[in-house]
């Protein structure tokens, strides 16, 4: 697309403004705090860097972070997507009000969502002294991590995917199913490909959260180290402690990692819309 | 219309930098900034601080106002260090205060104050579910396999790294008591057997006694004073001083870098001494804490029995030791968490 | 006939059969999920009565508190919203190096974690920090006072304007503004009466996401603010210190004031997405 007139006539100091003040906001609110911490891990150099990310007990809190929000996002997807398929497909007695609902957990404080998971599924109460007799440890185990970390994410898959489905085409379907294709396949073949592109946002967002997420956690997960230590509590048992540069550090690696998955789901995004459109 | 939202954009500006500064201090009212740690706010609060304002009108006739912050003691003392201005640091650990002095925000030597610049004392202890089910007397009873025990992790609790001090210390003391010597790998195994059972170490004291509270673990170890702060309030707390355990002290210290910015030395100052006076120490102690002062703790005597065994942090050889050897990188602590991993 | 008939009902009643498991099981899994925790809350907050629970509410800390969370709430709204529209236009209408980067990083704040995110501006704003020292010396306090915690409030929440309209803008700004431009309109008529209109609904939804984070913003603010009562709580603090302070009654009361207010506001976007779809 080719717009040198009205390109052009941008060109005046307003222009400039524009792209200061955008700097200015960007720089000050995101790349100078993140220099900053950057350049404060990396204070000891980057051999003591690395050693102070490589200890054994950040090792095990980067795999049980990335292990649990990874199932978290899986079991988000399935969920979230048959959520958004029910609300949008199908009619049934209250749906209106549980569509206003789900949006639920992004209302309530991280911290009392942690309390009252506790509350709901610890061993005092019914359905926790229930799992308990079963052998199935809720609250500071794993389990209880990832089901804090569904609650916190869980709007962002089904509102990902709800308008998508809201605006497809159902022509497609119909003729699909003139022509004999199961249920199934109308599903796999059709339905899928739609909302794949949607379904990658939401499990992206549900994965950098979970990847943060720390009030919740910090209460259901029971902080053993090598047992129910993820990151975000590590690092901040570091800050708190006289370890600066090594949470600095890993936080910087993490940052890192989370940064690069969303550029590369974001990549992906971009080019399977670009996919989609050629179709 | 363009102007009119330029100005109201800078309007919101000026605003938000303005309302920060808002609170205006009437004429003859002083302000004293207290940053302390979370524990003994409802004595302050409720008893300390409203005596000393009624006390302060009635000796010079000046209202004073007061910032409270209680929060954990170690970030407490962080946040003094990186900007909070508070007149006063009352925390847990020495050796937070000392983090300021050592960065310059205190100069003056503040142990030299009455009593080592301490304000109150507790003792670590160990609480039980009702009834004592499970037959809690010592720290070996920890030990035993079946007991989950419940205490915070000393890398974010400052009040953990008492307990910590109190189960290997014991362990020094105890062998002291049965062989002479202080035996360090007895103390070693004992703190390990300890974590061993340990189901959840919480963020900080105040939370592991709630996820007790919750029904998790069979026993919980905690300061004193956050035991009979919960009997204060109604709760059926049982608990149980064991023989061997530690003296903990928690300092006061006046902030001279703050308090020379905000002008304000002579209500700080009295502040201290007020809350080291009598009448503060009683009222201390009627929230559970040992009182420093010596009358005051003899009116306490049977609140407080004192433990056979007690000892103090100097038998341990000093805060910066115990940092060192206790809490380093390759200290105990952490020798044992990597141990009880590969078993 | 006859036999072809029967077997279509027969593929009917799975199908609805089919149709009813999966919305019992959506919406069971729903209610056991999102809403038990929920009344958890409410049962908490009323377990010692309405006087208590109202006592609790207009205590002074907690009224203080709130007005600060509705306070840094609307700052945060009218800064990010006014930057994010200025970042959006800059980068899709303009070309310049290093734009993919800046577009990039606006995501990053999602992949920090809160603690980690409050301690850089302490690095950044500290008296002795890199920024924080030329304030110091000009009198002025950011961290541990209201600018900090607004500083850290609008990192968390600043994707959301940005990431709603980029998009919006790159697929549909251009064209209309070049028609209105070229029909004589003047800089600001364009964007007032053509981009502005053209991105309203992402903007609203950017809008009500930032409020629902902004008030339940905790982490940060916690290490910002140093938690001071009657000053820098915000009433995610205030729910903290509560907890703390073994006040349950007092935690869960804020906490469900917070989860209603967010709630309503999410509600309104739902109502305003219907809308969209009216429209």
């Amino acid at each position: 697309m080719n717009k040198p007139g009205f390109l052009k006539s941008l060109s005046w100091g307003g222009d400039l403004t524009l792209r200061s003040l955008s700097f200015f906001y960007v720089g000050l609110l995101i790349i100078l705090p993140i220099a900053a911490i950057t350049l404060e891990a990396l204070r000891g150099g980057l051999g003591s860097l690395w050693r102070n990310i490589l200890t054994p007990q950040a090792i095990y809190a980067i795999k049980l972070t990335f292990l649990t929000a990874f199932f978290m996002v899986v079991l988000n997807v399935i969920t979230g997507t048959a959520t958004a398929w029910v609300l949008v497909r199908y009619r049934f007695p209250l749906k209106n009000l549980m569509n206003a609902l789900i949006d639920l957990p992004f209302a309530i404080p991280t911290v009392v969502t942690g309390i009252m998971l506790v509350a709901l599924y610890g061993p005092k109460s019914i359905l926790g002294g229930f799992l308990n007799k079963q052998g199935i440890e809720v609250v500071f185990d794993k389990p209880g991590i990832i089901l804090a970390l569904m609650y916190v994410s869980f709007p962002f898959v089904v509102r990902a995917v709800q308008p998508v489905l809201q605006e497809m085409d159902l022509d497609m379907e119909e003729a699909a199913k003139t022509l004999g294709a199961s249920s199934f396949t109308i599903f796999r073949r059709i339905v899928v490909p739609t909302i794949i592109p949607a379904i990658l946002t939401g499990a992206a967002l549900s994965f950098s959260r979970a990847i943060g997420e720390f009030g919740s956690i910090a209460i259901i997960s029971g902080n053993i180290p090598f047992k129910t230590q993820v990151a975000s509590v590590y690092i901040y048992g570091e800050l708190e402690s006289y370890n600066q540069q090594g949470a600095l550090g890993l936080s910087v690696a993490l940052l890192f990692c989370s940064f690069l998955i969303l550029v590369f789901l974001n990549r992906l995004q971009v080019w399977s819309r670009k996919h989609e459109q050629i179709q | 219309m363009k102007k009119m939202w330029i100005i109201l954009c800078i309007l919101v500006f000026v605003l938000i930098f303005c309302k920060g500064e808002k609170v205006t201090e009437e004429s003859g009212e002083v302000t004293i900034t207290l940053g302390a740690y979370t524990v003994p706010k409802e004595a302050y609060e409720k008893e300390v601080i409203p005596a000393f304002k009624k006390f302060w009108l009635d000796k010079t006739g000046q209202s004073v106002r007061f910032e409270e912050s209680y929060i954990a003691s170690g970030a407490q003392s962080r946040a003094i260090a990186s900007g909070f201005e508070a007149d006063i640091a009352a925390l847990s650990l020495e050796q937070d205060v000392e983090r300021l002095r050592d960065i310059g925000l205190i100069t003056h030597d503040w142990k030299s104050r009455k009593y080592n610049g301490f304000v109150t004392r507790s003792v670590v202890v160990i609480a039980y579910r009702v009834g004592n089910p499970k037959n809690i007397r010592n720290w070996q009873d920890l030990t035993r396999e079946g007991v989950e025990v419940l205490y915070p992790n000393p890398k974010t609790s400052g009040g953990a790294m008492w307990d910590v001090n109190a189960i290997y210390g014991a362990g020094l003391k105890l062998s002291l008591g049965e062989k002479g010597i202080q035996d360090k790998d007895f103390a070693f195994q004992l703190l390990k057997s300890v974590q061993r059972n340990v189901k959840v170490m919480d963020r900080s004291g105040r939370a592991s006694v709630t996820t007790f509270e919750n029904g998790i673990g069979d026993v919980l170890i905690t300061y004193e004073n956050e035991v009979l702060l919960r009997r204060k309030e109604g709760r059926n707390m049982e608990y149980v001083i064991p023989e061997a355990t530690i003296l903990i002290e928690n300092p006061i210290a006046v902030i001279d870098q703050n308090v020379d910015k905000h002008g304000n030395r002579p209500a700080v100052e009295a502040f201290v001494d007020y809350v080291l006076s009598v009448d503060s120490q009683r009222n201390f102690a009627r929230y559970g804490f040992r009182p420093v002062n010596a009358e005051v703790a003899a009116e306490f005597q049977e609140q407080f029995p004192t433990p056979m065994l007690l000892f103090d942090i100097a038998f341990l050889g000093g805060w910066d030791r115990v940092q060192n050897e206790i809490f380093g990188t390759e200290g105990v602590w952490a020798k044992i968490i990597e141990e009880l991993v590969y078993e | 006939m006859n036999r072809s008939n029967e077997m279509v009902k027969v593929i009917r009643q799975q199908r609805r059969l089919g149709k009813n498991i999966l919305v019992a099981a959506v919406v069971i899994w729903f209610f056991f999920m999102i809403l038990m925790p929920v009344f958890g809350i409410i049962r908490e907050a009323f377990r010692e009565g309405l006087d208590v629970f109202i006592a609790a509410l207009t205590a002074p800390e907690s009224i203080h508190s709130f007005v600060l969370t509705l306070w840094i709430t609307m700052a945060t709204v009218v800064i990010n919203t006014v930057f994010g529209i200025i970042l959006a236009i800059t980068l899709v209408k303009q070309r310049f190096r290093g734009k993919l980067f800046v577009e990039g990083i606006v995501d990053l704040p999602f992949a920090v974690s809160p603690v980690v995110a409050g301690f850089m501006f302490i690095l950044l704003f500290g008296p002795r920090g890199w920024l924080g020292s030329w304030f110091e010396a000009g009198g002025i306090k950011i961290v541990y006072a209201l600018p900090g915690m607004l500083i850290a409030t609008l990192f968390v929440t600043l994707p959301f304007v940005a990431r709603e309209i980029i998009p919006v803008l790159k697929e549909f700004g251009l064209q209309q503004e070049e028609s209105a431009y070229v029909l004589g309109a003047s800089k600001w008529q364009t964007f007032w009466k053509v981009t502005l209109p053209s991105v309203k609904w992402g903007l609203a939804y950017g809008i009500t996401l930032t409020i629902a984070r902004s008030i339940g913003e905790f982490g940060a603010v916690l290490v910002v603010s140093g938690s001071i009562i009657n000053k820098t709580q915000t009433a995610t603090l205030h729910i903290h210190q509560q907890f703390t302070d073994y006040n349950y009654v007092g935690a869960f009361s804020a906490a469900i004031i917070l989860a209603v207010a967010s709630f309503i506001i999410l509600t309104t976007m739902q109502r305003i997405y219907r809308q969209k779809g009216v429209d």
